[in-house]
């Protein structure tokens, strides 16, 4: 998978560009409009995150730019704006989604791989891990071909960390990532835990192994080891 | 009351105050000239009535006016001329009239007569009557033409400044707007509209670099934000971190995801009070929004075993969607923070009016000060203490009012409209 990150803040760009290259993704960096322009003209990209600030131009225009030359690309809007305007303008535009900084770069890589597996695959990949198959289309979880019932926010928090496998996700990551703006209105993450007791138990259940791992005083982190 | 009514209001003052005046005034200088001429028209008949005695020895009858009387007495010795003033029996009128006599003595064949001419000054009376009518009739005649002048000078002369007050009055400052007028011919009208065109220009300018300032500030702060955040990630997944590492970085994510929040929340008070959410003209329904929010939330009503009970008709106030949004959330989220585990939440929502009640502990202060920012009661860490401020603006600025009221466990929330 190619990714172009047109992103001013060279900071936060190296984090992103080495989050996903562990994903093992390609992504590449443009820092200003001009450049961004040129690659866009140039490569194909299976998703692009734009910045709508650039020092040399509004990345609205780099998404009306690519949405003309490769419509099939994914968009999506990285911005410090929070303004209820732009977030209509780039989604009116064709951009597939739209995050406001600062955010979790766990939660834009599910992001990601969600834009990419509805725009490459037409929503029809299978999400596999281990014993566990999911169909994002249907929300249908299988363990061993049998089939799982999970609520709502249990397959939200299952498909989250198998999109983040292997890392370590933080409490507040998966709490905003569940609830958004509501995440804060949790006094402690108890309540994120009664989530994965009762997914791990389910999974369990069925015959999967527990590939769920607490770290103590961070979060969780989902993998096969 | 209005400029020109207080105008008027003077006007009136001061004509009645010079037209009494000038009434007294008249009345006396008309006074003193019939009584000059009463005095010359005694003279006068004084005169014929000395030519006929010497001349003729009888008086014939209609040698003086009508209603003037002539007496003859005879007498030893002759006097000197007199003018006098005495009321009289009038048989006519039968009752006492002022006369004013001219007595003198004039002698007719070796015999001395003095002789009274009496004029009747009946006039006086009437002078009053006629002077008091003429100056009723004049103050009357200006009163009515001053409130002709003044509405047709208010509907007139006027217009442009009721125009500019009326401009002022819908002025909005959000819509960047600049008032300007038409060219005016009164010197005062033309430098009120300047200053109103140079006074909004200036307005709208500021208006302008705030709104520039709290977009800037959003993205300069989200900004580093960001790279914070990010690198603290990207730092999780080293796994050569001891456990001690992983915790202090742990909290440092959470302190800088709550600046993170606090920043957003922030910016979104001042960009309300800044009104950048602009309201449409027609109310909107908060029935959808409500049960959105209470489908969002749950989770957390469930697990704090809160029973919820609503009745609601679709209804709501004249609001941005966005901000209506906001609202309703942040009401029920404060519902649910300060809630007591199995405790119960009422949302009533009809014409006018949405009150969202809850159980929770008591507060021991007035709860009119839970509207102040960073303001909370007990120890809510995971509060900004901005959510009930923030409600309270959205409400101030789309002039709703929103009072918090306490009865026993019961809070109560009100949003009227």
């Amino acid at each position: 998978m190619k990714l172009l990150l047109i992103e001013d803040e060279k900071a936060l760009a190296t984090s992103i560009q080495n989050y996903f290259q562990r994903e093992n993704f390609i992504c590449e960096w443009a820092a200003d409009y001009r450049t961004a322009v040129e690659k866009i003209n140039i490569y194909r990209y299976d998703c692009v995150l734009v910045d709508l600030m650039l020092p040399d131009g509004d990345g609205l225009d780099a998404v009306r730019e690519l949405k003309r030359s490769f419509p099939e690309t994914g968009i999506i809007i990285i911005s410090a704006k929070n303004s209820l305007d732009d977030r209509i303008t780039g989604l009116n535009l064709g951009s597939d989604d739209y995050l406001t900084k600062p955010f979790h770069l766990s939660e834009l890589n599910a992001r990601v791989q969600a834009v990419i597996r509805r725009r490459t695959f037409q929503g029809s990949q299978q999400i596999r891990f281990g014993k566990i198959q999911i169909d994002p289309q249907e929300h249908l979880v299988m363990v061993d071909q049998q089939e799982i019932v999970l609520t709502r926010k249990e397959y939200d928090l299952l498909v989250y960390l198998i999109a983040n496998k292997n890392r370590v996700l933080t409490k507040e990551s998966i709490a905003e990532h569940l609830w958004g703006d509501d995440a804060d209105l949790m006094d402690n993450f108890d309540f994120i835990y009664t989530h994965i007791k009762n997914l791990r138990k389910k999974l369990m259940d069925k015959g999967s192994p527990d590939y769920l791992k607490s770290i103590y005083g961070v979060g969780y982190k989902f993998s096969e080891q | 009351m209005k400029l020109l009514e207080r105008i008027l209001k003077y006007q009136i003052v001061t004509s009645l105050c010079v037209l009494t005046l000038g009434a007294v005034l008249f009345y006396f200088s008309v006074d003193y000239l019939i009584d000059q001429e009463v005095n010359k028209e005694l003279m006068r008949s004084k005169a014929k009535v000395s030519w006929q005695l010497r001349h003729i020895d009888e008086l014939p009858v209609y040698i003086l006016q009508l209603g003037d009387s002539l007496q003859l007495d005879q007498v030893r010795y002759p006097g000197q001329m007199a003018l006098v003033e005495r009321k009289l029996f009038n048989e006519f009128e039968s009752e006492y009239q002022p006369y004013r006599q001219l007595i003198f003595y004039e002698r007719v064949e070796g015999t001395w007569y003095r002789v009274t001419i009496s004029k009747l000054l009946a006039q006086r009376q009437q002078l009053l009557e006629a002077v008091v009518m003429t100056v009723t009739f004049i103050v009357a005649l200006l009163l009515i033409s001053l409130l002709l002048l003044n509405s047709w000078l208010s509907r007139r002369l006027w217009r442009p400044f009721y125009k500019t007050l009326r401009a002022l009055d819908s002025y909005e400052v959000e819509k960047h707007e600049v008032l300007t007028f038409p060219k005016q011919h009164t010197v005062e009208f033309e430098q009120l509209n300047q200053s109103v065109t140079q006074f909004t220009d200036r307005l709208a300018a500021t208006y302008q670099n705030l709104k520039e300032f709290t977009g800037n500030a959003s993205h300069e702060i989200q900004t580093p934000l960001a790279v914070i955040l990010s690198k603290i990630e990207g730092l999780f997944q080293d796994e050569s971190l001891k456990e001690s590492q992983l915790v202090a970085l742990s909290e440092i994510s959470e302190a800088a995801n709550r600046l993170a929040k606090l920043n957003q929340a922030l910016l979104l008070l001042t960009k309300i009070e800044n009104r950048q959410f602009l309201a449409g003209t027609e109310p909107i329904s908060l029935v959808p929004i409500i049960n959105r929010k209470l489908r969002d939330l749950e989770d957390l009503i469930e697990q704090r075993e809160i029973t919820v009970k609503t009745a609601i008709e679709p209804t709501g106030p004249v609001m941005h969607p966005a901000l209506a949004e906001v609202l309703v959330n942040n009401l029920l989220t404060n519902a649910i923070r300060y809630n007591i585990n199995g405790g119960t939440i009422d949302i009533t929502l009809n014409a006018g009016k949405l009150v969202v009640r809850n159980t929770g502990a008591p507060i021991h202060v007035d709860p009119e000060l839970m509207f102040e920012r960073f303001r909370k009661e007990g120890t809510h860490s995971a509060s900004l203490g901005l959510g009930l401020a923030l409600a309270k603006t959205i409400c101030q600025v789309n002039g709703q009012s929103l009072t918090y009221e306490t009865e026993g466990q019961w809070h109560i929330l009100t949003v009227t409209w």
